[in-house]
């Protein structure tokens, strides 16, 4: 169906693999001049002398998930690679169209409703059916950030380089959450060109697992990427990065503070795990994203500390 | 512009970026590749780009620029892939529509695991995340996962086999031509203007832009002649162009002004006192209809509710009177619950599709239907026409489940916009078409009270649905309650309630599975109050000879046998296991007509019937080869054709029981007319003496009418008589109208599922599933496994994962995309254990009788009660989602 509706100016897009692009692109949500860039951008993986990589955006989400050095040196980034969309998708799909691609919200890729982010004055899932939306309701647009890559990123204090900044923290490139205008920082006209990840630490551990209703293939209701540094049966580390509740990716700080120094085991992890709803202001259909982050916690950190 | 090579050969990229390459494959007649979801969900447009599966539906079509392109079509060009074999052997497909790219990707995924891993077989999980990027609709995972594992041990190197399903050949090759495939030259594409309001007038509806634009050949109105949309999506007026963008541009530039009215959306607001109403009273006779009968009697209508109707009542007040008794005095076993189910879409894969074309006077439409001789009668009759002037084809119909029985809006745009533009137009929806205005299952609301007599006889049962139709009516769910456990009294009651929702349409066994959601949960909680087997329970409540067997093999089944009580379980994880019942009615279609030929020294067979995945080919194929010694192979069927014999409608599980028997009927005749035209007899001793005189028999022809049933034995009958005299009356006004019959005997299904619950994420995985099964002989063994575990994994999708998603205030259906509207995928599939029970219906000639609708009743309440077997806690409300699981655990409120 397709009437059009939008109240936005149509602006130049970059199309990267076209994964998120071309289907906007069929139902009519984009609309503007489009610039191909899968042919000239950077798909390389370059290794420092201190073990860190840097990650040319258009490289493939499969590279990444297969990746053998990644998977060794970044494996909540393999991992996380691995379980988003469908083996197809993560052989186009590319680490910045990841990044930088559009809104999920189901209003939002209607060509026919009006919204936040095509340039309207409300949000229609706040008011209408936001059974995926957030749970920490940190601006007017409720659609949870897509980017599985953005959570992992997080957890890693990845930094982002655009053909115009550098150094971008995710925080720096998605915002905090209130901007709902858009789903990134960049500028019209600004592309991301690579991702730096920091050397990884001595005796690191990662893992990624999402909460979906079906076993494979679906958008997360909830995704945490975890890293953790376990020695003498303590964490000496913990980072928590969650996607599917925000309008951002989150670190769950709260959960990371009361699990610093703790044992690693099942009972720690359950009692901490608790205070991942902290700062949460669930809407009145999200509330169960909050069950399933604590969920998340649970499985992910007790897979760590085995 | 650029180039690339696609199957071995050259081809020419257009210039344009906005390209998408499954535009440039299909356009280039490469038909194989299928587009579905249009969103890289489904996968059925997956290609090869240098050896690497990608979907050609979200490719740029420049990406593929200097680079290697294979299709289906490309592979095993030079003969079949091991792969291509081995879904063949092993059905491991329904319709087909899905098939060119699942069987794309396999072969990629068997390349590379025999380079690296030799003869060993993969795993299913290996293989469940290999194939995570496509979906079935029919549910052919099963096959799926052996043929795959069987192909990559090695075991398909050799000679190709004998498939079980006679066109499994074309459609694990691409060849086989489905309505969206077909092109005439010249045709043209048409596309609908639809509703983006709920609820309006539509004045001052201006074509002549749309006319006035280049390229533009046609545009029609589409509007009823009250000028009214009443859902989000109403037609207003179709366009056809020489392609698709230029006919969306065209729609997008036709003016109207929508005067807004008062919109109502859903169940609960539409029931309210004050909501606007969606059809005044002159208007009713405009809704459409979600059943597959006519109506019965006229029912009262108030507001936006249409009700009570309540044919099947029995002693409805002696019923109220003893559940307000049994209320009044507290009695522990009287059960009452409210149960909700949510609406499902049938996303076939294949959309609602027509082709039409006028040559001269004579009308040719290919259509997706499920009926095309009862379309061609239809069609005829709106356009005066007459039937010889009408000619309906589907040669293959990628699935339709009940949403493609009538003759629909892509049908009649077709034609009005053939004959205006004086050429061929196809109208094919879009994925956002298919999953908001192509039909669905209502949601409904189930009020029910079961009361046990002291003595643990079922003595009273209340059924009240509210079924959620949109701009639909005859909505009949209570009602099919009457037909199972009799009672000494039933108040069975339903209600439409319409609002300005897309109308709702049949859908496998309607009303079947809401009925049994609610039902088989109360019988399940009554047994657990009366502390016995819930099987053996049924066993007493239930005579149907069919289920009396298959609740013996229920219980000797392991699973249940060594099942374990919820409160023994604590951990994360829980295990339960649930029984259900279901049955469905048997029905044939009166005048049912089979040709049997020989031409030319081989058999032909000849139906106007449709095969849209059910496997009607191959039940003649197997009929007619098993009475003259011949392979099915060796028989030629012709179906897809109106203008053969007039045959059944792909509906009510009736195609097997109304050809089985005809055909029956004209192998008698053919084979007197062989023995009575043969010039010799064949040598004696001869190992295939039919063989030899049908090859040497001249050309005959004969045919065969639908016959009635033979005498059944006493107890077996039809389930209409459960319901006494209203049941024999709707039984005459079903053949009468409908030419349906509803034979005796009652085909069944009783279903045990074992799930695991993950009470921290709320997942829900069915590990095993058991479906005993009770519809007479199977006419082709395998295919019948195929339709029943295609139903089970249907009726998982029911209960775990599907719901159509609106917005509550503009009525724009959300879930319009494959993401948002969830099927089931490979990994969801549980190991699956199938018991056909082959006795009951010795009577019907053939001795069988339909699976499709019984198969998926009984499954999504034997998942409602092993989740609660498992997490002792009942969900009442389908699908069981992550975010109600964790609220049921913590005993709160869903969204």
């Amino acid at each position: 169906m397709s009437i059009a509706v939008m109240s936005a100016k149509p602006t130049p897009e970059f199309r990267a693999g076209g994964t998120d692009f071309s289907e906007r692109r069929r139902s009519g949500v984009s609309q503007g001049m489009l610039i191909d860039i899968a042919a000239t951008g950077d798909k390389t993986i370059t290794w420092g002398a201190d073990g860190a990589a840097q990650i040319g955006a258009l490289t493939t989400i499969a590279t990444i998930a297969t990746d053998a050095r990644i998977a060794t040196a970044y494996p909540g980034i393999a991992a996380s690679a691995q379980g988003l969309a469908t083996p197809q998708v993560r052989h186009v799909a590319t680490l910045g169209g990841n990044l930088a691609q559009r809104s999920r919200c189901w209003y939002f890729r209607r060509a026919d409703i009006d919204c936040l982010k095509k340039g309207g004055n409300t949000c229609p899932a706040r008011s209408g059916n936001h059974l995926y939306g957030v749970a920490f309701d940190l601006g007017d647009c409720v659609a949870p950030h897509p980017s599985t890559m953005a959570a992992a990123l997080l957890a890693y204090d990845a930094t982002i380089t655009t053909d115009r900044r550098s150094g971008l923290t995710i925080a720096g490139l998605l915002g905090d959450g209130s901007v709902s205008h858009a789903d990134h920082t960049l500028a019209a006209g600004e592309m991301i060109t690579s991702i730096a990840l920091p050397a990884p630490l001595e005796g690191e551990r990662a893992s990624y697992k999402r909460a979906i209703s079906r076993t494979y293939a679906e958008w997360p209701l909830v995704e945490l990427c975890a890293r953790v540094v376990i020695a003498g049966g303590k964490f000496q580390l913990v980072r928590l990065a969650a996607g599917g509740v925000a309008p951002v990716p989150l670190r769950l700080t709260a959960v990371e503070a009361q699990l610093s120094g703790k044992i690693a085991n099942a009972a720690s992890i359950a009692e901490a795990a608790t205070a991942a709803s902290s700062g949460a202001k669930p809407l009145p259909m999200t509330a169960y994203k909050l069950d399933l982050l604590q969920g998340l916690v649970r499985d992910v950190l007790e897979r760590l500390s085995d | 512009m650029t180039a690339t090579t696609i199957n071995g050969r050259p081809l020419a990229l257009p210039d344009d970026p906005d390209a998408l390459l499954i535009d440039v494959i299909r356009d280039g007649g490469l038909t194989g590749t299928k587009l579905v979801c249009g969103s890289g969900v489904c996968g059925a447009c997956t290609v090869l780009l240098d050896g690497t599966p990608v979907v050609s539906c979200l490719l740029p079509a420049q990406a593929a620029a200097d680079k290697s392109l294979t299709t289906i079509e490309g592979v095993g060009a030079a003969g079949l892939h091991p792969v291509q074999k081995a879904f063949m052997a092993h059905d491991a497909l329904q319709c087909g529509f899905c098939t060119p790219g699942f069987v794309v990707e396999a072969t990629a995924f068997h390349d590379s695991w025999r380079a690296t891993k030799g003869a060993a077989a993969p795993s299913r999980e290996e293989i469940a995340a290999a194939l995570s990027g496509h979906l079935c609709r029919c549910g052919a995972y099963e096959g799926i996962y052996r043929a795959v594992a069987e192909a990559c041990a090695g075991r398909f190197d050799g000679s190709d086999p004998i498939a079980p399903r006679l066109e499994a050949r074309d459609k694990v090759t691409g060849l086989a031509r489905y309505t969206v495939d077909v092109h005439h030259d010249g045709q043209l594409e048409g596309v609908i203007l639809r509703a983006h309001v709920a609820h309006a007038r539509i004045t001052g509806l201006d074509l002549a832009p749309a006319r006035a634009m280049a390229g533009v050949a046609a545009v029609v109105p589409l509007l009823d002649d009250d000028n009214m949309v009443r859902f989000v999506g109403a037609p207003i007026a179709a366009v056809a162009a020489k392609d698709r963008r230029t006919a969306l541009k065209a729609i997008a530039a036709i003016s109207f002004k929508p005067e807004p009215l008062p919109a109502v959306i859903g169940l609960d607001a539409a029931r309210r006192d004050d909501a606007p109403v969606v059809f005044e009273k002159k208007d009713r006779k405009r809704a459409g209809n979600v059943s597959e009968g006519a109506g019965g009697a006229p029912v009262s209508w108030k507001g936006n509710v249409r009700g009570p109707s309540a044919p099947f009542s029995q002693k409805a007040k002696q019923a109220k009177s003893w559940l307000d008794e049994a209320r009044a005095q507290r009695n522990p076993l009287l059960v009452e619950e409210t149960f909700r189910v949510s609406t499902q879409q049938h996303a076939s894969l294949e959309p609602h599709a027509a082709v039409a074309r006028f040559d001269g006077d004579q009308l040719t439409v290919h259509i997706s239907t499920q009926a095309i001789h009862e379309n061609m009668e239809k069609i005829a009759k709106r356009y005066g026409l007459p039937h010889d002037k009408v000619r309906v084809i589907a040669d293959h119909v990628g699935g339709g489940f009940g949403s493609k029985g009538s003759v629909g809006l892509e049908t009649i745009a077709a034609i009005e916009l053939a004959r205006a533009a004086k050429a061929p137009v196809r109208v094919a929806f879009d994925r956002d078409e298919e999953l908001s205005v192509a039909g669905y299952r209502p949601a409904a609301e189930l009020k029910l009270s079961l009361l046990p007599s002291a003595e643990g006889r079922l003595k009273a049962l209340s059924l009240t649905a509210h079924a959620d139709t949109g701009a639909a009516v005859n909505s009949l769910i209570a009602g099919l309650a009457r037909l199972i456990y009799p009672a000494e009294a039933k108040e069975l009651v339903d209600f439409d309630v319409l609002s300005n929702l897309p109308p709702g349409a049949p859908f496998r066994g309607p009303g079947g599975p809401p009925m049994s959601f609610a039902l088989e949960q109360a019988v399940d909680e009554a047994a657990l109050r009366m502390k016995v087997d819930p099987i053996q329970l049924r066993k007493l409540w239930d005579p149907d000879p069919n289920r009396q067997r298959l609740y013996d093999w229920a219980a000797g089944l392991d699973v249940w046998k060594s099942r374990k009580p919820a409160s023994s379980q604590t951990g994360r994880y829980r295990r339960g296991v649930g029984v259900a019942t279901g049955y469905w009615l048997y029905l044939w279609q009166t005048g049912s007509s089979v040709e049997l030929a020989v031409k030319g020294g081989r058999i032909v067979a000849s139906c106007a019937v449709q095969d849209i995945g059910t496997g009607t080919r191959s039940v003649i194929a197997n009929t007619v080869a098993k009475a003259f010694d011949l392979e099915p192979q060796d028989v030629e069927v012709r179906i897809g054709r109106s203008n053969l014999p007039p045959g059944p409608g792909s509906g009510g599980s009736r195609v097997t029981a109304s050809v089985v028997p005809p055909t029956l009927l004209a192998i008698d005749r053919l084979k007197a007319e062989i023995k009575r035209t043969a010039s010799r007899t064949p040598a004696p001793g001869s190992n295939a003496p039919w063989r030899e005189m049908i090859a040497a028999s001249p050309d005959i022809t004969v045919s065969a009418r639908r016959q009635e049933d033979g005498k059944p034995p006493p107890g077996v009958r039809p389930a209409l008589h459960e319901a006494g005299i209203m049941g024999r009356v709707f039984g005459w006004v079903l053949r009468l109208m409908n030419h349906m019959v509803v034979g005796a005997g009652v085909p069944s299904s009783v279903q045990v599922m074992e799930v695991e619950v993950d009470t921290w994420l709320g997942h829900v995985r069915v590990l095993n599933a058991y479906t005993g099964l009770a519809v007479g002989k199977l006419a082709a063994p395998m295919l019948a496994r195929s339709q029943a575990a295609g139903a089970v994994i249907q009726g998982i999708g029911y209960a775990l994962y599907e719901a159509r998603e609106t917005d509550p205030l503009s009525g724009h259906i959300l879930s319009g995309s494959m993401e948002d509207y969830r099927i089931p995928g490979i990994a969801d599939m549980p190991k699956l254990d199938v018991h056909f029970d082959e006795a009951g219906f010795e009577h019907v000639p053939g001795g069988s009788v339909g699976i499709g609708e019984v198969a998926t009743v009984p499954t999504s309440p034997a998942i409602a009660n092993a989740i609660r077997d498992a997490i002792g806690v009942r969900l009442t409300e389908i699908p069981f989602r992550p975010d109600r699981l964790v609220a049921a655990l913590k005993g709160r409120d869903a969204a």
